[in-house]
């Protein structure tokens, strides 16, 4: 490698107060602090119907001081894109957005418009549920979806701290070994959107992954109302 | 002033007052309104709660009067596939870009700097090794062997290559198979033979995505290459293939599965 991509490596030290965190959680300085961070995004078989698929988009955190956390914003939507035929454009959409106590789900449904530019998709509505508190509120819609919306524990796990040792070129040992490292985010909460769908509803999907296994292409993005 | 407008008015001031529901016949009968008649009426927000004279509504229980306002545009803030990718491979100056991304453009406009990105970190570690920065780069990593089998040699001739990695996780979007079990990745057996390997089939709250991130980046052909172990003539190399934490949370297996806040 060239002596400018050492420089380049060792740079990361000289970024004054970027804080970062992954998975996404405070991933870039425009988000920080912000009602519209995603801090994760899970999608997985349900445990309990395995002809489910289960969809946790988690926003804000409070693993540090002073982040947005606590209220979802009723001028951010929150959507859940979904590829079934291997083109990286969203074929089919769900949304969440809160008004007042009640958090609204639309879609899935397939979106007007691709891109960084979204609408509610009022003509597709998908049930709705209270915002819970500290216990939680679930609904299940006739079409056999659950929905929550709420304050969770945060599930990820990572030594953060020795994250930035590694990359500022601070950590020669680089992570630390199990029983040393610490978890940053142990007893750090989230504000959760937990979705289960029926498979049958997202229907069949033509897109496979690095292994040929037939995949949704899932992503989630956060959207401010302009 | 003629009848039917007498009507009209006491009909919106019902509507104004709601304290009485009124009956559209000439009697103007007034309908008494209680807090045990199962609908909605009088100055309740809900079935039987809310307003002047009833309990209040738990939550869930209130309606809205009137639909909720869902106009307007909305533009993009914040992007997220797979786990890690801004956070690791992008530099600062993209952090905010990266999050006005489509992943159909991703590969396009970020795929040469990840890979930048990727070999500027080894570099980081060949400097604190007092190692020349241009000996020390990604090497192939145990995705070869999986995807070609073990004959290909992870070192020589394996297809996963800085760019053909980067270009991958340019691709930033979270795989879930509808018709198999969830696993982030598992490198079944492990190496050489990668026995019963699987992966990419999405994420769940157990996943050490992490691990499996920093397994791919700094593990080269059997996982390992950078584990903190004693190199002769070298020193000790880094630990950069776990962050050696576990999971500290408590998912359960029952919707919505996240813990109670703590």
């Amino acid at each position: 490698m060239k002596k400018t991509k050492l420089l380049f490596g060792m740079g990361i030290l000289a970024v004054v107060g970027a804080v970062l965190v992954a998975a996404d959680h405070i991933d870039a300085p425009g988000t920080t602090g912000n009602t519209a961070d995603i801090a994760d995004f899970y999608g997985f078989e349900s445990p309990s119907n395995p002809g489910n698929t289960v969809f946790i988009v988690d926003l804000q955190t409070n693993v540090l001081e002073d982040l947005a956390y606590g209220t979802f914003d009723e001028n951010v939507l929150t959507e859940i894109n979904i590829d079934t035929n291997n083109d990286l454009i969203e074929d089919l959409v769900i949304q969440a957005i809160p008004r007042k106590d009640t958090m609204y789900f639309f879609g899935p449904a397939i979106p007007s418009t691709t891109g960084k530019s979204s609408e509610v998709m009022i003509g597709s509505p998908l049930g709705q549920v209270a915002i819970s508190t500290e216990s939680a509120l679930t609904t299940t819609t006739e079409s056999g979806i659950s929905l929550f919306a709420g304050p969770r524990q945060d599930a990820f796990f990572f030594d953060f701290g020795q994250f930035n040792k590694v990359i500022g070129g601070t950590a020669p040992e680089g992570f630390l070994p199990a029983g040393e490292a610490v978890d940053t985010f142990d007893g750090a909460n989230t504000m959760a959107l937990v979705l289960e769908i029926p498979n049958s509803i997202l229907g069949e999907t033509t897109g496979t992954n690095v292994l040929g296994l037939k995949v949704y292409k899932t992503w989630v993005t956060t959207n401010r109302k302009q | 002033m003629k009848l039917y407008t007498i009507k009209y008015m006491f009909l919106s001031l019902c509507a104004a007052t709601m304290f009485v529901a009124c009956d559209d016949d000439d009697a103007l009968e007034m309908v008494e309104t209680s807090c045990t008649d199962g609908i909605m009426n009088g100055t309740e927000t809900g079935v039987d709660c809310g307003g002047a004279s009833c309990e209040p509504c738990e939550e869930g229980e209130e309606m809205m009067v009137t639909p909720p306002d869902f106009s307007g545009t909305y533009a993009q803030v914040d992007f997220m596939g797979r786990p890690g990718i801004n956070t690791v491979l992008s530099i600062p100056d993209f952090k905010d870009p990266y999050n006005q991304a489509v992943p159909s453009t991703i590969a396009e406009f970020y795929q040469k700097d990840f890979e930048n990105r990727l070999e500027g970190l080894h570099d980081v570690y060949a400097e604190l090794l007092g190692l020349n920065p241009e000996d020390v780069n990604y090497q192939p990593n145990i995705l070869g062997d999986i995807l070609n089998g073990p004959d290909k040699d992870g070192f020589t001739d394996n297809i996963v290559s800085a760019e053909v990695l980067t270009t991958v996780l340019a691709n930033d979007v979270l795989e879930i198979a509808p018709d198999l079990p969830t696993t982030y990745f598992n490198g079944g057996s492990g190496a050489p033979n990668f026995e019963g390997a699987i992966g990419f089939t999405g994420r769940t709250l157990q996943d050490d995505v992490i691990d499996v991130s920093l397994i791919l980046l700094f593990g080269g052909g059997d996982g390992a290459r950078f584990n903190g172990q004693e190199v002769e003539g070298v020193g000790t190399f880094p630990r950069l293939v776990s962050d050696g934490v576990a999971i500290t949370a408590n998912p359960t297996d029952t919707f919505p599965y996240l813990g109670a806040p703590e």
